[in-house]
């Protein structure tokens, strides 16, 4: 358990920027997730942090203490891989034990956490197994154990549950946030998933082509997404140029004290707009027709068309059968003012819009 | 992968590795290159060594004749090796296992061996060429390209047709199941897709083929009569010691080496061209054959491997014939035996503990260099693994040249002992250990091992621990394949041995030059049964892959 300082990390591959100015506090017993899509920089932090990639400058401190030049075997990390990285030819319990072995640790000590850490995974008679008799997801849950074991400082985790089906993706992403909160052990968490890491995180760290867009708790990058990518990434949006180009939305449109702030993207989640009549007046109001609907159980999202080829989405809770039978209709969408998100078109960083 | 650069135990590995190769590998081919260019008498540059290798009609000859059985040899794999693989993948034959462990014990045979059995066939007093005269076939004199095509194309076909097999054998049943679907019927659905799938891999057989023949330097010295090939013309030049012309012998080498260069290149860039691996979903499934088609099929699939035996079956059936001195009389005994046992023990203990020792250095020098090439990914290693293409295209009499004019002075003044020898087995076969562990590794996953450094090993602990114990099979089955081709080494040793350092093939070569033929074939024996016991232990240990020993 401890806190980890990420200073100005640099990281450079040729013709690449694997990390750009990376600086972050990581609290202690924190579960700090790193999203964002494949290259964006998260996995080369990750191991970058465990001591597995070299950076090019900058400070990594785990309890105030610098460890960037540390062996990666002197780190005391718990790594957990996506491809499980079970040693094949030792039992689950040796597995477990390996850690513990290299420490030197006595061994009824060793035999006593060992079980211990295999009963908090709900592995406890699993021990004596060898790996290819375990299914993908106990074998997660062997590696689960393996790093905890030792008690490391930090726990890392590099996707772990990318290589399950979605259903025990779920059930073990919830028993690993138990057993992170209940051990409170510092966890650095990497991911593609958004779904994933808004369920799973105390903070978020959004990180596209080796830049932090930003780091807030899921609830906050969700609400108040800091850039264009993160509106983009996280969740569904509907984004909308403001100009006069195929897709956009008319300037024309939008009240005076918008067209004010100069060029600049909109964007509303799916779920902001309303469809048809609304008693809220402050709303932009656009025309379009209903392309398709999609169904899906609970909810539905309208495909609308709206003039000047601009494409938006709105979702419809628990749809009617009315609203199932749109297709072809012409709809009045509303885009009330207070839910809408405004980004620099140059920058794309978050501009707060006038009340 | 990326790793921390800091200097730990992989770094002397890379050094090692290095060191190894500049010494036993670049400076005998430097020695080589620079006697060719340089005038025997007078020491200075010259160019009139390639002039006399390509205007002399001695070495014109030796140079076409050297396509001509390369080419001819790869042909008469690929017209066995083929068929042999599309017939046993894709229908049923009765006693595939055996057809394969056939078809691996005529891999580890040596040609040589073949060669003397064939012409105890099919020489003047052959007893197959006495048959088949009898029945009204004549065959031509098995001197000279015959013989040498025919011990080529029953050597070498096991590389074509395991290569195929296997490849043969990964291909996704439902593709072929779709050209059937499609209106393809057997012979298209084998032009049009089947075998453009495997091309890869036969393709890499076939050139594999014309360069083991391009090397080959035992079978033609033994059955070419007045066919001499670049291989053997360099011996000649090489070992004729008062006429000796290290210039003309190693031009004539680095005639070898750029054919072979040429080739190797060619094949390379055949394959990366084609690039069509899939992912196997269904294995494809054997079908049966109607029942005059399989008649004929399982002729076709157990003539082929039972020719290929043949020689091995002659050389154990001669050594158990009575003999009186050199000539056979009628009846068994085990004369043969002890004969070799009496006159030449220590050429059989030579034999053994250099393989041994050799092997000895291969495994640990190529599980470190393996390892350095598959996990790390710089520049250097790139140079390690191509300076480890060498031995591939180096056929051994030019390695053996190499050596001799490189290690005749202070301070390696190594000719003539057995550590020449015992070094010369290593190099030769050092770059197919590094490869196939270098593969095995590839197939473990870095995250092993990086999870074992996280949990506190070092990284010599996490090798030790968790990587060497899952990479043991594979090296263990290397170590014997080593054995085997280290023990069954003629040519290179040919040029290198002296009296006491004799080895079995070159006690044998000298014993069939000389009529010996009995104990030629108990020595043989003794080096079959030795290979078919490593490829028994090979199969222990691999669970029975055949396609491990190419």
């Amino acid at each position: 358990m401890a806190r980890v300082d990420l200073r100005h990390i640099e990281k450079g591959y040729p013709g690449l920027k694997a990390l750009d100015d990376v600086d972050l506090v990581i609290e202690s017993g924190e579960f700090f997730t790193l999203l964002g899509p494949s290259g964006c920089g998260k996995t080369t932090l990750l191991r970058t942090i465990a001591g597995f990639i070299q950076h090019d400058s900058g400070e990594v401190l785990v309890a105030g203490e610098r460890i960037d030049q540390m062996p990666a075997h002197k780190r005391n990390m718990g790594m957990v891989y996506q491809d499980y990285a079970i040693f094949p030819h030792l039992s689950v319990a040796d597995n477990v034990a390996f850690g513990l072995k290299t420490r030197g640790r006595p061994k009824p000590e060793i035999a006593e956490r060992v079980q211990r850490a295999l009963e908090l995974v709900q592995l406890g008679n699993h021990g004596k197994r060898l790996p290819h008799e375990l299914s993908g997801g106990q074998q997660q849950r062997v590696a689960l154990a393996r790093a905890m074991v030792i008690s490391p400082q930090i726990l890392l985790m590099d996707e772990p549950l990318s290589n399950l089906d979605a259903k025990l993706r779920v059930e073990l992403r919830e028993d690993i946030r138990d057993l992170q909160r209940s051990l409170a052990i510092t966890t650095i968490y990497v991911t593609h998933d958004q779904e994933e890491a808004l369920a799973i995180s105390d903070r978020i760290c959004v990180m596209q082509s080796g830049r932090v867009h930003q780091v807030a708790s899921p609830q906050k990058i969700y609400a108040e997404p800091a850039t264009l990518f993160v509106a983009s990434f996280i969740g569904a949006m509907n984004i909308m140029p403001v100009g006069s180009q195929e897709g956009a939305l008319a300037a024309a449109d939008l009240p005076e004290r918008l067209r004010a702030r100069g060029p600049m993207t909109l964007a509303i989640r799916p779920e902001d707009v309303i469809v048809g009549q609304s008693t809220n007046g402050n709303a932009l109001a656009v025309e379009g027709a209903v392309e398709k609907v999609t169904f899906a159980g609970r909810e539905a999202y309208a495909h609308v068309r709206c003039a000047n080829g601009l494409h938006l989405q709105a979702h419809l809770y628990r749809p009617s059968a009315g609203q199932l039978a749109l297709v072809g209709e012409s709809v009045r969408l509303r885009l009330p003012l207070d839910r809408l998100h405004a980004f620099d078109a140059a920058d794309g960083k978050r501009v707060e819009l006038p009340a | 992968m990326n790793s921390v650069r800091r200097v730990d135990v992989w770094t002397w590995a890379m050094v090692l590795g290095f060191a190894v190769i500049a010494v036993l590998l670049v400076w005998p081919l430097w020695s080589i290159v620079a006697a060719s260019f340089i005038d025997n008498r007078t020491g200075v540059f010259t160019l009139n060594n390639y002039v006399s290798v390509m205007t002399r009609p001695l070495y014109q000859t030796a140079l076409i004749n050297s396509l001509i059985v390369s080419l001819g040899g790869m042909a008469g794999a690929l017209a066995l090796g083929v068929p042999l693989a599309i017939l046993t993948t894709r229908y049923q034959i009765v006693g595939r296992d055996l057809i394969g462990t056939l078809s691996v014990l005529a891999l580890v045979s040596p040609p040589f061996i073949g060669a003397y059995a064939w012409i105890m066939m099919l020489g003047q007093n052959g007893w197959m060429r006495h048959g088949l005269a009898a029945i009204g076939i004549e065959l031509p004199s098995i001197y000279g390209f015959f013989g040498i095509l025919l011990v080529f194309s029953l050597k070498f076909f096991p590389f074509v047709y395991l290569m195929t097999a296997s490849s043969l054998n990964t291909i996704n049943a439902s593709v072929e199941e779709a050209a059937e679907g499609l209106g393809a019927g057997t012979i298209r659905r084998l032009f049009t897709v089947t075998l453009p799938l495997v091309l890869p891999a036969l393709s890499s057989a076939a050139l594999l083929v014309f360069v083991l023949s391009l090397a080959d330097f035992g079978t033609p010295s033994i059955v070419g009569g007045r066919v001499r090939v670049l291989a053997t013309t360099a011996y000649n030049l090489f070992t004729n010691e008062m006429g000796g012309n290290p210039g003309l012998a190693s031009t004539t080498s680095m005639v070898l080496i750029v054919i072979s260069l040429v080739v190797v290149a060619l094949q390379r860039w055949a394959v990366r061209r084609r690039n069509v691996s899939g992912s196997l979903l269904r294995r494809p499934q054997p079908r049966v054959l109607k029942p005059f088609a399989s008649v004929m099929a399982h002729l076709v699939c157990y003539a082929i491997v039972l020719a290929a035996s043949l020689p091995s079956l002659v050389v154990v059936y001669t050594s158990l014939r009575k003999t009186s001195g050199p000539v056979f009389q009628p009846g068994f005994g085990i004369e043969s035996y002890t004969r070799v046992m009496h006159e030449v023990p220590h050429v059989i203990a030579n034999s053994f503990s250099y393989s041994t020792v050799s092997v000895m250095m291969i495994v640990i020098l190529g599980t470190l260099i393996g390892y350095v090439l598959a996990r790390r990914d710089s520049p250097l290693a790139g140079t390690l693994d191509s300076a480890l293409m060498i031995p591939y295209i180096v056929p051994g009499v030019v390695m053996g040249v190499g050596f001799v004019v490189t290690f005749n002075v202070k301070p390696l003044e190594i000719t003539g002992t057995a550590t020449i020898l015992v070094l010369m087995l290593m190099i030769r076969r050092l770059p197919y250990s590094v490869r196939s562990s270098a593969s095995i590794l590839k197939q473990i996953k870095g995250s092993i091992e990086e999870a074992a450094i996280s949990l506190g090993a070092s990284p010599a602990q996490a090798f030790l621990k968790v990587t060497l114990p899952l990479m043991l099979p594979g090296i263990i089955a290397g170590a014997l394949m080593s054995f085997i081709t280290a023990i069954n080494e003629l040519s290179s040793s040919l040029i290198l041995y002296v009296g006491r350092t004799m080895t079995m093939p070159v006690r044998i070569y000298l014993s069939v030059l000389d009529g010996e033929f009995g104990t030629a074939a108990a020595l043989s024996t003794i080096l079959l049964v030795t290979s078919g016991a490593a490829v028994y232990a090979v199969f222990r240990v691999t669970g029975r892959k055949e396609s491990a020993f190419v």
